[in-house]
């Protein structure tokens, strides 16, 4: 393997003090401090909420209801890629992995949905403050899916133009930086996958 | 047999490293996209320092109309055209000055130059670990901080100016695109925003490498309480950034959909010459609240990695070993813990419910114990040891002063009842200079003469480096005591011509700009010096050689930084990463002058930690 003096080293000392891999560890950090971000957004929406006298209220549409199945579809598809992955069942691993992309799209696609309703009902992003923040909400939360479908993709397209080399598959799952790489991912998607479960929660509440 | 097959590891060791060392360094790697701890620290330092002239320059700008209101000064209008037409400088870019110069110390020069040059430099070297986490996400942190840095320094050459409402960008004055308004509140705020962004990224991207790396990659034997304390501080640094940062980068989203979209987060009820303009419900405050939640704990990250440094090199350079450390560890923790609850300090002023106030000036005040347990450890520290007077050990005393010296004004401002007085005069301007601009630098100075050795295996000139010491010393309280004394003179006019009373500052006014410029001069010899030293300093002497590399202590320190070779070597140790032993102060014990870390506890010695 071509690995630089300083992989090498990771690998040899990755689990000394915290059993975790420095990497997943940083991966963590990266998620309290993304937490810190839609905190910050949603108690400002709590603020004005309790501060505006013309708060208009609305239901929110049933389509997020929608995208949240569809991005918990993602997590279990992508899970199950990953163990396909350790048991080294490529071809399952290819099409699960194809699969979370398309219910990744599909999210996307149902937000966009979500706001073309609202837009309908009259509540553009600049009608009501009320409105704005369902819009800014999910466009901050949109970026960071379209973030992971970026990474996903590219483990996509690795997996598909190897898929007729079996021995370059198998190399694959003897490294562990490629089969770390892929648990970074997973991790990932979870994360934001539940991210938007806590945020759907927190505006089904706050809208109805 | 054991000790033979040591031998043979650790030889294949050193074999392999040499190949890596001639197969993979082009120069492109090697100077421009390193991935290597010690360039990106090079990178960070150099960048800070372009950064730090920058910024001061600016910082003389806005002196010369503050001390000469009424005289011109015609190389100006050569130097900077429209800006400053009959060699007066504009009401438009006098704003602008005092707002980049707010911006760039703060976020790019104290807080990207600090805490990017001395973690990317210590925590590999000091942890004992041969590079960080994720190199690659290092070297991202670096380029999204310059990218954020030319983005910021390209506004300086746009029609309209650079931004120009304040580094805190309060809404609703920059809310509004409109340039009729403010000129810098045009595209110079929206490359602004651009600009911070870029900087929050690479902040977050560094940041999470930091914890990451010292949580988990210690050398065997480095247990959190053998870490020095610079370790320490940059540790709670980096989870200070990264949790208050995305409450900044939230803020300026909704900020930029304000602007761009005409969504009222911050604007309500706006008239601009006599027209209504659309935006209902919003609340300035909302922002202020959602900035102070990044700007105050931002102090933090600006001081705590400058008393690292200066815990370390007192330390060092005194011969002793560190007063009450785990009261120093503490303490940064109670600090970081209160830099998240004590926001609303800043925002006294703004119709905050008085019983509210009474809450945050309460945790404000709380600060000053972690604070005050720290001077006295330093003060500690240094008494009866045998302090060598070298500068890095000057500028570290000088921050002891300097922190004193702004914090006292601190707890002043702090109360709610005082500060409605105080607000926005030039009271504070001298506290928060003094407290976290000043101390900071003269951390970082410290810092730099102390650890340049390690950086470039050569000395900084020690007689430029006193002379900088004692005009940076003497000229920042000329500057910024007189501030203490004008009483209720606002800050961030123009001009005060048309207020009678505060004539009787001018003289004041004057002597400040005076000595602003000859501190800015006093700071280019820092400048030539640590050039100059790069290429033509004093060599570091090898005190011994080992398979072909050379080692030297050149401070006498314990801690791991030198056990690895002066050349720099990417991974840092030809052979394996040292263990540890002991905690990193052990001074003038057992009859020794120094102990360092790696050398093993005799029969019957009990371990400090």
């Amino acid at each position: 393997m071509n690995l630089t003096l300083s992989e090498q080293d990771l690998l040899r000392e990755k689990t000394e003090y915290t059993g975790v891999h420095p990497q997943k560890f940083a991966l963590w950090i990266a998620m309290a401090s993304m937490s810190m971000f839609f905190a910050a957004l949603t108690s400002a929406l709590l603020v004005k909420k309790g501060d505006y006298r013309s708060w208009e209220g609305f239901r929110l549409p049933m389509v997020f209801l929608f995208s949240t199945v569809a991005v918990i579809g993602v997590s279990v598809c992508i899970h199950a890629a990953l163990i396909s992955y350790r048991k080294a069942k490529f071809v399952q691993f290819r099409w699960l992995m194809f699969f979370s992309f398309l219910l990744g799209c599909l999210f996307l696609a149902l937000q966009l949905k979500g706001w073309g309703v609202m837009k309908q009902g009259g509540m553009t992003i600049t009608e009501n403050l009320s409105g704005s923040f369902i819009y800014v909400i999910t466009a901050a939360h949109g970026v960071h899916i379209i973030a992971g479908l970026v990474v996903m993709l590219v483990f996509i397209v690795h997996a598909f133009r190897n898929r007729k080399d079996p021995i370059y598959e198998l190399r694959d799952i003897i490294n562990p930086k490629r089969q770390l790489n892929l648990e970074l991912l997973v991790s990932y998607w979870h994360y934001v996958d539940a991210v938007w479960v806590y945020l759907y929660v927190f505006l089904y509440l706050n809208y109805r | 047999m054991e000790t033979a097959t040591a031998h043979v590891t650790h030889h294949d060791h050193v074999h392999g490293h040499e190949e890596h060392h001639h197969e993979e360094e082009t120069f492109l790697t090697k100077y421009v996209f390193s991935q290597d701890h010690k360039m990106i620290s090079k990178q960070f330092v150099i960048t800070g320092i372009f950064w730090g002239i920058v910024g001061g320059l600016l910082s003389i700008l806005f002196r010369l109309q503050l001390g000469w209101p009424n005289e011109t000064f015609p190389f100006l209008e050569t130097f900077l055209g429209k800006w400053a037409e009959g060699g007066k400088i504009s009401q438009e870019f006098y704003y602008a000055l005092v707002t980049m110069h707010g911006t760039i110390l703060v976020f790019f020069v104290l807080t990207g130059g600090l805490s990017g040059t001395f973690a990317n430099l210590l925590i590999p070297y000091q942890v004992g670990v041969r590079d960080m986490a994720s190199p690659f996400i290092n070297m991202l942190s670096y380029w999204f901080f310059l990218s954020a840095g030319i983005v910021m320094f390209f506004s300086f050459f746009i029609q309209t100016g650079p931004a120009s409402g304040g580094w805190t960008a309060y809404p609703p004055i920059n809310g509004l695109r409109d340039t009729a308004v403010n000129l810098g509140s045009g595209l110079g705020f929206d490359l602004w925003i651009l600009g911070m962004t870029l900087f929050i990224v690479s902040s977050l991207l560094g940041g999470l490498n930091y914890i990451a790396t010292i949580l988990n990659m210690r050398t065997k034997g480095m247990s959190m309480f053998r870490m020095p304390l610079t370790i320490w501080a940059i540790l709670f640094t980096a989870v200070i950034g990264v949790l208050s940062f995305p409450a900044l980068l939230a803020g300026c989203v909704l900020l930029e959909f304000d602007r761009l979209l005409d969504t009222s987060f911050y604007l309500n009820n706006i008239i601009i010459n006599g027209n209504l303009l659309g935006y209902k419900g919003g609340s300035p405050i909302l922002f202020q609240h959602l900035f102070w939640f990044l700007g105050h704990p931002e102090v933090y990250i600006i001081i705590l990695p400058a008393m690292g440094l200066v815990s370390e090199v007192l330390a060092t350079q005194s011969r002793k070993p560190i007063f009450g450390y785990k009261a120093m560890v503490f303490s940064i923790l109670a600090i970081l813990v209160l830099s998240f609850i004590v926001w609303a300090h800043h925002m006294f002023v703004t119709g905050l419910n008085p019983n509210l106030g009474a809450v945050f000036t309460f945790f404000t005040l709380l600060i000053a114990i972690p604070s005050a347990i720290k001077v006295f450890n330093w003060i500690g520290t240094i008494w009866k040891g045998k302090v060598r007077l070298v500068t890095p050990a000057l500028f570290a005393i000088g921050f002891v002063s300097m922190f004193i010296t702004g914090g006292l004004t601190g707890i002043i401002l702090g109360n709610s009842a005082i500060d409605i007085q105080l607000h926005d005069t030039m009271f504070v301007v001298a506290h928060f200079h003094i407290v976290m601009g000043v101390s900071a630098f003269f951390g970082m100075f410290a810092g730099v003469y102390h650890w340049f050795p390690r950086l470039y295996g050569r000395y900084m000139n020690e007689t430029l480096g006193q002379i900088h010491f004692y005009i940076t010393l003497l000229g920042a309280y000329a500057i910024f005591f007189p501030m203490h004394f004008m009483t209720g003179l606002p800050r961030r006019y123009y001009t005060y011509a048309n207020f009678e009373t505060f004539n009787n500052f001018n003289f004041l006014a004057e002597f400040i700009s005076i000595a602003a410029i000859i501190v800015f001069l006093g700071q280019l010899l820092f400048v030539i010096n640590f050039f100059y030293s790069i290429f033509k300093g004093r060599k570091v002497l090898a005190e011994k050689t080992v398979d072909g590399y050379d080692y030297a202590n050149p401070w006498g320190t314990t801690t791991l930084e030198w056990s690895a070779p002066i050349e720099r070597l990417h991974g840092n140790w030809p052979g394996d990463i040292p263990t540890v032993h002991r905690w990193p102060y052990d001074y003038s014990v057992n009859g020794r002058e120094y102990i360092p870390q790696t050398e093993p506890l005799k029969p019957g010695e009990v371990s400090h930690d």
